[in-house]
């Protein structure tokens, strides 16, 4: 299975990276998320629950963030785990600062055991493309709420201002 | 692991209180055409299961210039409506008579594509969704409802409970091209909506199905109708230019290249109906 996508988010690369690494956000934006923990500086651990049409299940997420060199780009290795089968890979990210914000480009494969390797790839393929286009929208609204709440608490602009 | 609960809650209160209760990992089915054949070929394993045939959300009711449809009305009930031709249409044109009998409307627009072909025609139709959830409804175009492939904003404790249609003025017609004349997977399916003041196109709708990660409308193509005559060069336009806008996929049905060439193909035919007035009954 192969990933790739890019998507330009409204904030500074390094508000960006940060996010990335800050298990409350993650929470927050990564779908059907339900629990997720740090357990060292590089490894994090997540629960997920996903209702999807005809397929409902708990995955759980082992996912590592190697070769970090921030706030440019991470790699990360992950596995992840369900009733119906697992899906081990690595991703490649690279933020690229923009003049409204930061580029996140992302590639990776992955392979698929059990009997999710019976689907059509298009389907684990779109699905997971879906899942994290998702997930980088909910990450964009984060951070806006948030620029827009340091910009109302600073006082430079008003609330209506910063907001449009 | 095999199906251990199975909920026939009897009213859309009961079935938000089982969703509650049991969360996100409760599989929740109303024809079951979609989730029963992943049950049975070992590809959905839940724990839970319940089932919306009981909750009354089947009615089908036409009420001040709104075509009403429960979630749970089967797409032969949608065949059998006379209200809205465009959808009688795209009902008898999905599946086989059993599927259709089994198969909802609710649950048509969680089918994959290049199912789902219901919501082609409610796309054009300008359908609104209504979702309950336990702090309320909310009523959404159908048009936002769809976020991804296989994904929509349906919250986890929410339920799709009625689709709304305004009855359409203007002309409409549908095309569904697939391998065989029917009860086939299609390769494109094309639904327009056109209303006119005297001979002039003043709105337009295009929607395409199984040619994206989800039913989509053709807007650039609907943009260059607007104020034309629906002569040839403006319906060759539109079919250039919904060529241009679809994201086709690759399945066992069609390859991408093949599915982009056949969407000009169907958009144009589709636009040529109506310039031919084959359904212009309203105009």
């Amino acid at each position: 299975m192969n990933i790739r996508g890019a998507r330009i988010l409204g904030a500074p690369r390094d508000a960006v990276f940060a996010a990335i690494c800050d298990p409350d956000t993650l929470l927050a934006v990564i779908p059907g998320c339900r629990a997720i923990e740090k357990v060292d500086d590089a490894e994090y651990r997540a629960e997920i629950t996903l209702r999807l049409p005809g397929v409902v299940g708990t995955y759980r997420t082992v996912v590592r963030l190697d070769d970090a060199d921030a706030p440019h780009r991470g790699v990360l290795q992950g596995e992840v785990e369900g009733p119906l089968g697992s899906i081990r890979g690595q991703a490649t990210f690279r933020l690229a600062e923009t003049d409204t914000g930061t580029t996140v480009d992302y590639e990776g494969q992955a392979t698929i055991g059990g009997p999710l390797a019976r689907l059509d790839s298009r389907f684990v393929e779109g699905l997971a493309g879906s899942l994290i286009g998702q997930g980088l929208a909910n990450l964009d609204e984060q951070l806006q709420r948030e620029r827009t709440a340091v910009i109302a608490v600073d006082g430079h602009e008003s609330h209506e201002e910063a907001t449009g | 692991m095999t199906v251990s609960d199975y909920f026939l809650p009897r009213s859309l209160p009961e079935a938000l209180d089982l969703i509650g209760t049991h969360g996100p990992e409760l599989l929740v089915m109303a024809g079951g055409t979609v989730a029963m054949p992943l049950i049975n070929d070992g590809l959905s394993l839940p724990r839970a299961v319940m089932g919306l045939r009981r909750t009354g959300l089947d009615r089908v009711a036409q009420l001040d210039g709104w075509l009403h449809v429960g979630a749970t009305a089967t797409l032969t009930q949608l065949q059998e409506q006379r209200a809205v031709p465009l959808l009688s249409e795209a009902a008898s044109a999905t599946a086989s008579w059993s599927v259709r009998n089994m198969g909802t409307v609710g649950g048509n627009l969680f089918t994959p594509p290049p199912g789902g072909d219901i919501a082609v025609a409610l796309l054009a139709l300008d359908t609104n969704v209504t979702l309950a959830g336990p702090k309320g409804e909310r009523t959404l175009p159908l048009a936002d409802f769809f976020t991804g492939f296989m994904t929509t904003s349906l919250t986890d404790d929410e339920l799709v409970t009625a689709l709304s249609v305004p009855l359409p003025s203007g002309s409409t017609a549908y095309t569904k091209f697939g391998r065989k004349q029917g009860n086939t997977p299609a390769v494109v399916t094309v639904a327009v909506r056109l209303t006119w003041d005297a001979d002039r196109i003043v709105d337009a709708r295009i929607a395409l199905g199984a040619v994206g990660p989800h039913p989509i409308r053709a807007r650039a193509a609907e943009r260059g109708l607007l104020g034309t005559t629906l002569d040839p060069d403006a319906r060759a336009a539109a079919a250039t230019a919904a060529t241009a806008e679809c994201e086709p996929f690759t399945d066992a049905i069609a390859t991408d290249w093949y599915r982009r060439r056949m969407v000009g193909v169907v958009v144009a035919r589709t636009l040529e109906k109506l310039a031919a007035g084959a359904t212009r009954e309203d105009r």
